[in-house]
């Protein structure tokens, strides 16, 4: 369960939202505040008033995986298998743990054959799929992906929501641009200047928004 | 046009003319639509072979990721950068307000809007549009292929993966492992073009013809064949 009152944090304005589906894909015009409400429920920011609780707990006591926009601007270290391994690093963890643990969530999102590359050498596509199997490692409760799809093309696109659809997360947050992908989610949040304008499942939410270029393009031709 | 060009272990391959009209390369990412366009524009040199221009004496690259255009600490003096008059290229991107605004504050949709408008504006012989949609929302990305459209001579190159707003285009070409691969005019090309966004595809299975690529073209194909 995801639970959000009286939040205000810079332009959002929330009063209160709970959530209990699994994915949630978060869609919106460019700067409705799509971002900002992903950093607070993944604990990156503190908002300036209000609370979320994730599975009934502050966003800092729960483990959160986090894959961003341009996965170029969030690698740290210059070896694929550093930066899987530097969630479990990150967490203490011992060192036999932490080998078995990157080499598993490499396997999950199937790039082992990448572990011994250096970052700066892979493709676009490769490095968002570093930039997940390094969110996925440790086996997050909540995943975040912030239009982690685009810059991928379909085939790539397609690998991350498997991996997604697969992950032991209890709660996926995902921020899309592709309404088509958005179709496919268990919940929808349609955000407008800092506000949730519609919320439900992706049915009801886009019945609000059929006038619109918000509507899936394949219900559009389909339907 | 007809070109090699390697790095490491990439090799990109060639060849063909580039006529008047829309022209749309798709492809996956990492296939070298970037690297080809940076060819195009003469930005990198190829191996062997040559980009030869006819009647084309301006040319203009907009590239992937606006910020890499910005030269100047406000979004008016970027827009003189360019050599255009400030207030024409704000009003065309919708932008009026922010003229003293530092660029860097702009959202990335906002920015590229800009970078865009100075562009079309410009009206280079040869425009060369890397992705120019990724990271807008629908609505501006609708806007970016009506400002397209709206040019109405020269050569237009967009290098884009999108897969659900588009241009109406002329030509269609792909890109794949480094190939390029000429699929021809719009709409004999339409059946034949393997990254074609999945409404297109579904109105084909349905047996449709669009008239071009776009959600519309799409929609009014199956009409006309459901009554």
């Amino acid at each position: 369960m995801i639970r959000i009152a009286d939040l205000r944090h810079r332009l959002l304005d929330i009063p209160g939202l709970a959530v209990d589906a699994r994915h949630i894909a978060v869609i919106g015009p460019n700067g409705s505040g799509k971002t900002t409400l992903l950093s607070v429920c993944s604990g990156i920011e503190e908002p300036d008033a209000g609370t979320v609780r994730l599975l009934d707990r502050p966003p800092s006591a729960v483990k959160v995986g986090w894959v961003g926009e341009f996965p170029d601007r969030t690698l740290l270290f210059s070896l694929v298998y550093d930066e899987i391994a530097s969630t479990p690093r990150f967490r203490h963890r011992p060192c036999p743990e932490t080998d078995a643990t990157a080499r598993a969530a490499a396997e999950e999102v199937g790039i082992r054959h990448l572990l011994g590359k250096e970052t700066s050498s892979l493709s676009g596509g490769e490095k968002a799929l570093v930039a997940l199997a390094a969110a996925c490692a440790g086996d997050p409760e909540v995943l975040v992906l912030d239009e982690a799809d685009s810059h991928l093309d379909a085939v790539t696109a397609e690998r991350v929501s498997r991996v997604v659809r697969e992950s032991t997360a209890a709660h996926v947050l995902w921020c899309t641009q592709s309404m088509d992908a958005a179709a496919a989610a268990d919940y929808v949040l349609f955000m407008e200047k800092g506000r949730v304008r519609h919320h439900g499942t992706p049915a009801e939410v886009f019945s609000a928004l059929e006038e619109t270029c918000f509507y899936p393009t394949m219900w559009r031709v389909c339907r | 046009m007809d070109l090699v060009f390697s790095r490491d272990s990439f090799t990109l391959r060639g060849s063909g003319i580039f006529g008047e009209g829309v022209h749309l390369v798709s492809g996956p990412v990492g296939s070298g639509k970037s690297t080809l366009a940076l060819l195009l524009a003469g930005l990198l040199r190829p191996e062997s072979g040559t980009v030869r221009r006819h009647g084309v004496l301006s040319a203009d690259l907009l590239l992937q990721f606006p910020e890499h255009h910005i030269t100047c600490p406000t979004v008016a003096g970027e827009a003189a950068s360019w050599g255009l008059v400030p207030e024409d290229a704000l009003a065309l991107a919708e932008l009026s307000g922010r003229a003293d605004d530092d660029p860097f504050h702009l959202s990335r949709g906002e920015l590229k809007r800009l970078t865009l408008a100075c562009t079309l504006l410009k009206n280079p012989d040869l425009l060369l549009l890397d992705e120019p949609f990724s990271s807008l929302d629908c609505t501006t990305k609708r806007k970016a292929c009506g400002m397209l459209e709206e040019r109405d001579a020269g050569i237009t190159i967009v290098f884009s993966h999108e897969r659900a707003v588009l241009p109406r285009v002329d030509a269609i070409w792909e890109m794949e492992g480094g190939v390029l691969a000429a699929r021809g005019s719009v709409p004999d090309a339409i059946p034949s073009w393997r990254h074609a966004p999945p409404y297109l595809r579904y109105a084909l299975e349905q047996g449709a013809r669009p008239v071009n690529i776009r959600l519309s073209d799409a929609r009014e194909a199956l009409c006309r064949i459901r009554g």
